[in-house]
């Protein structure tokens, strides 16, 4: 049971992306992620160069859709076009969007801009006293008693 | 197509999730042969994306907890399209327990006896306190993590290892909940805090719901599966079960699968167990027609597939001023809240929930919704959103007790299979009037905690209604807690199988899986899974020698 477009237009979908097609996925990009603050653009940092082969790579099920939306943008201002597209094909733009978004969001000066180091390991003392046992707040729990109903016999 | 016979086993274990490893390694460990079919996969720990920058966009799809999103060759498709809820279930060697979220709770001793202390569903065949040495055996197995004492139970012993430091999400959490004097407590996780058997000590990665790449989570392929091997279990995977054979005596005599290559094979036993979860089990069981039990195999109750309970899930997300961090693990659970567990008739609905504290996870969230205007999704309002809410904002989630009802059921789809051609499953499911009242009294508790705790705003999210959604691959409000299809009970025209997984009709079939639950309580069900299933597997070894078993 798989997801299906509820939008498909006649538009013939291209099997690659082609530097065309990058261009145009470069410009929609930063259309949708435009710079903002000490924040690049999605252009800037290169979401339609190494980033999207490889994304493209690990979520084969989205390229039809990704493809598809390219190509009926293509040559259009990128502004428009995404506009539209988000109108007459908008799974086609979400995955547009959701390529761009997640190779913004995998680089690492993005990463550092928004103070986000990933899911990364940390290490801790499991053995030093939480603050919640020292500072009265686990106590009070215990103090009110108990709040089960026990088996009734 | 003839199908070939293996060599007959003492005990067939249908299905290598957390209850089949547990009976698997017990039976193993006392000398019987036995046989595991999993129609998934192994998985190693090096899979998981957790620990690499891709983990959010692999989530949507590869390691969603939908098998209808996944679409894998080993998941089977289910139909959601009758049901308020979606189901989530990972089929795999370690069954779910590769994706589950390790709130490793037992259940409080109202849940067994709902009946007699509130009038409604039924009691179940055991108590609290039987099954209460086993909670503490399964403990000691796992290297849970948390903290004895808690006065939502009833004499709590200590876990074996301490618990998760709660984090600044935490900490702003039980802020909340003092202010107000609600209970809360350390939560606890089949995660260790420290280095445990076969397990690594939680490294807080947060992606615990997605598979952990530490090894730190208790999924059941690493803490169980190695001992059961070596003890000498033969272990299939890639085996799709189609039907449990009975013999002319009306026994379990065996099993028909496919395996990877397509090629159907029989599996003979003395005994059958079967344990592929509260969806699985009655799918096969309703599967397994013949001469002697046309309406499915171990159903003269009728009660095979019914009371289907799925905890309805609602949250409501605090957001606040402050970094929090929130981004970063356990998830798993730092804190829990028992305080609306038990009934309180003035509120206008009977039972309670579990809270529990889940962390915000990375910026990138869900994808994006096809549906959304432009200009609330994409250009500035892409920063503005990520500005307001990622590493600031953390969820009570808000499990809510689920009563069984007689209509809310796993039934055979008329059409739809899997890549196998065995008919897939369809659930027919609705909220009941008292999960929406239970539901909108907590939302409405749950935001008084966030406001307590100095939220600047929340967001309610409340149970899930919009059915077109349960396949998008967007993070889901849902348990994948699948429970009561094929309930325990003492009487055989009300209940599937007796207090230590037997069959009423079939005396060599057991169940050991979620689907016997009586009723669902407000709690994570593995813990209780495990716990009846290392309690049967007990008993079943205990009377080996009284047990009748296929010629």
């Amino acid at each position: 049971m798989t997801m299906h477009d509820t939008t498909a237009p006649d538009t013939p979908v291209p099997q690659q992306l082609t530097d065309e097609l990058r261009q145009t996925f470069a410009g929609m990009s930063d259309v949708l992620i435009p710079r903002s603050g000490p924040l690049p653009s999605a252009r800037e940092v290169g979401v339609h160069e190494e980033a999207i082969d490889r994304l493209l790579a690990l979520r084969p099920d989205l390229k039809e859709r990704f493809l598809r939306g390219l190509a009926a943008c293509h040559g259009q201002d990128p502004e428009q076009a995404a506009r539209r597209l988000n109108e007459t094909d908008p799974t086609a733009l979400a995955a547009i969007g959701l390529f761009a978004s997640a190779a913004y969001y995998i680089d690492p000066k993005v990463r550092e801009l928004i103070g986000y180091p990933g899911q990364t390991a940390r290490t801790y003392d499991p053995d030093e006293t939480p603050g919640y046992m020292v500072n009265g707040q686990l106590q009070r729990v215990i103090d009110r008693g108990p709040i089960y109903r026990p088996t009734p016999r | 197509m003839k199908s070939k016979a293996g060599k007959s086993a003492d005990a067939l274990i249908i299905g290598a999730g957390v209850s089949g490893l547990i009976a698997a390694k017990e039976l193993t460990k006392r000398g019987f042969s036995v046989v595991c079919l999993e129609q998934g996969d192994r998985v190693d720990s090096a899979e998981y994306w957790g620990d690499k920058p891709e983990f959010e966009l692999m989530t949507q799809k590869r390691w969603h907890p939908n098998p209808n999103v996944r679409d894998l060759e080993s998941d089977y498709p289910i139909d959601t399209t009758e049901s308020d809820v979606p189901i989530l279930m990972y089929s795999a060697v370690g069954g779910t327990s590769i994706l589950y979220g390790a709130h490793w709770q037992r259940f409080m001793p109202s849940d067994f006896r709902v009946k007699t202390l509130d009038g409604v569903a039924d009691d179940w065949p055991i108590t609290y306190e039987d099954l209460a040495p086993y909670y503490d055996a399964m403990d000691v197995e796992l290297g849970t993590s948390g903290l004895g004492g808690d006065p939502a139970f009833p004499d709590l012993p200590s876990p074996p290892t301490p618990p998760m430091p709660v984090g600044k999400m935490g900490r702003k959490a039980i802020e909340g909940m003092d202010k107000l004097g609600w209970h809360w407590w350390p939560a606890p996780n089949s995660i260790p805090t420290k280095p445990y058997g076969r397990l690594n000590p939680c490294a807080l990665r947060g992606t615990c719901r997605n598979g952990c790449p530490e090894g730190a989570k208790a999924s059941f392929d690493i803490t169980h599966l190695p001992d059961a091997l070596a003890n000498g279990l033969r272990l299939i995977s890639g085996a799709r079960v189609r039907e449990v054979l009975v013999n002319e005596e009306g026994l379990a005599s065996g099993a028909v699968y496919v395996d990877r290559n397509g090629r159907e094979r029989r599996q003979m036993a003395d005994i059958v167990i079967v344990c592929c979860n509260g969806v699985g089990t009655p799918r096969l069981l309703l599967n397994s027609t013949s001469k002697r039990f046309p309406d499915g195999l171990a159903n003269s109750s009728g009660l095979v597939g019914r009371n289907l309970m799925l905890h309805p899930y609602s949250t409501v997300i605090g957001h606040f001023d402050e970094d929090l961090e929130s981004w970063i693990g356990p998830a798993g659970q730092p804190v829990q809240s028992m305080q609306f567990y038990e009934t309180d008739p003035s509120r206008g609905f009977v039972r309670g929930a579990k809270w529990h504290v889940l962390p915000g996870g990375g910026p990138l969230g869900s994808p994006p919704d096809p549906g959304a205007p432009f200009d609330e999704q994409w250009g500035e309002a892409f920063h503005r959103k990520r500005e307001a809410v990622f590493g600031k904002s953390f969820e009570w989630g808000i499990m809510a007790e689920d009563l069984p009802e007689h209509s809310n059921r796993v039934v055979l789809h008329d059409d739809l299979t899997d890549s196998d051609g065995i008919p897939a499953a369809k659930i027919l499911y609705n909220y009941s009037e008292n999960t929406r009242r239970l539901s909108e009294f907590h939302l409405a508790r749950a935001t008084e905690a966030m406001e307590a705790s100095g939220a600047s705003s929340v967001t309610v999210r409340p149970l899930m209604e919009d059915r077109s959604q349960h396949n998008t691959g967007a993070s889901l409000m849902a348990t994948g807690h699948l429970m009561g299809t094929c309930r325990m009970g003492t009487d055989p025209r009300n209940s599937v199988v007796d207090q230590y997984g037997r069959s009423h009709d079939v005396p060599n079939l057991f169940i050991y899986d979620g689907s016997v639950f009586v009723t669902s309580s407000g709690f994570n069900p593995t813990g209780t899974i495990a716990a009846i299933a290392l309690r049967s597997v007990e008993q079943l070894i205990k009377q080996r020698r009284n047990q009748e078993v296929a010629a």
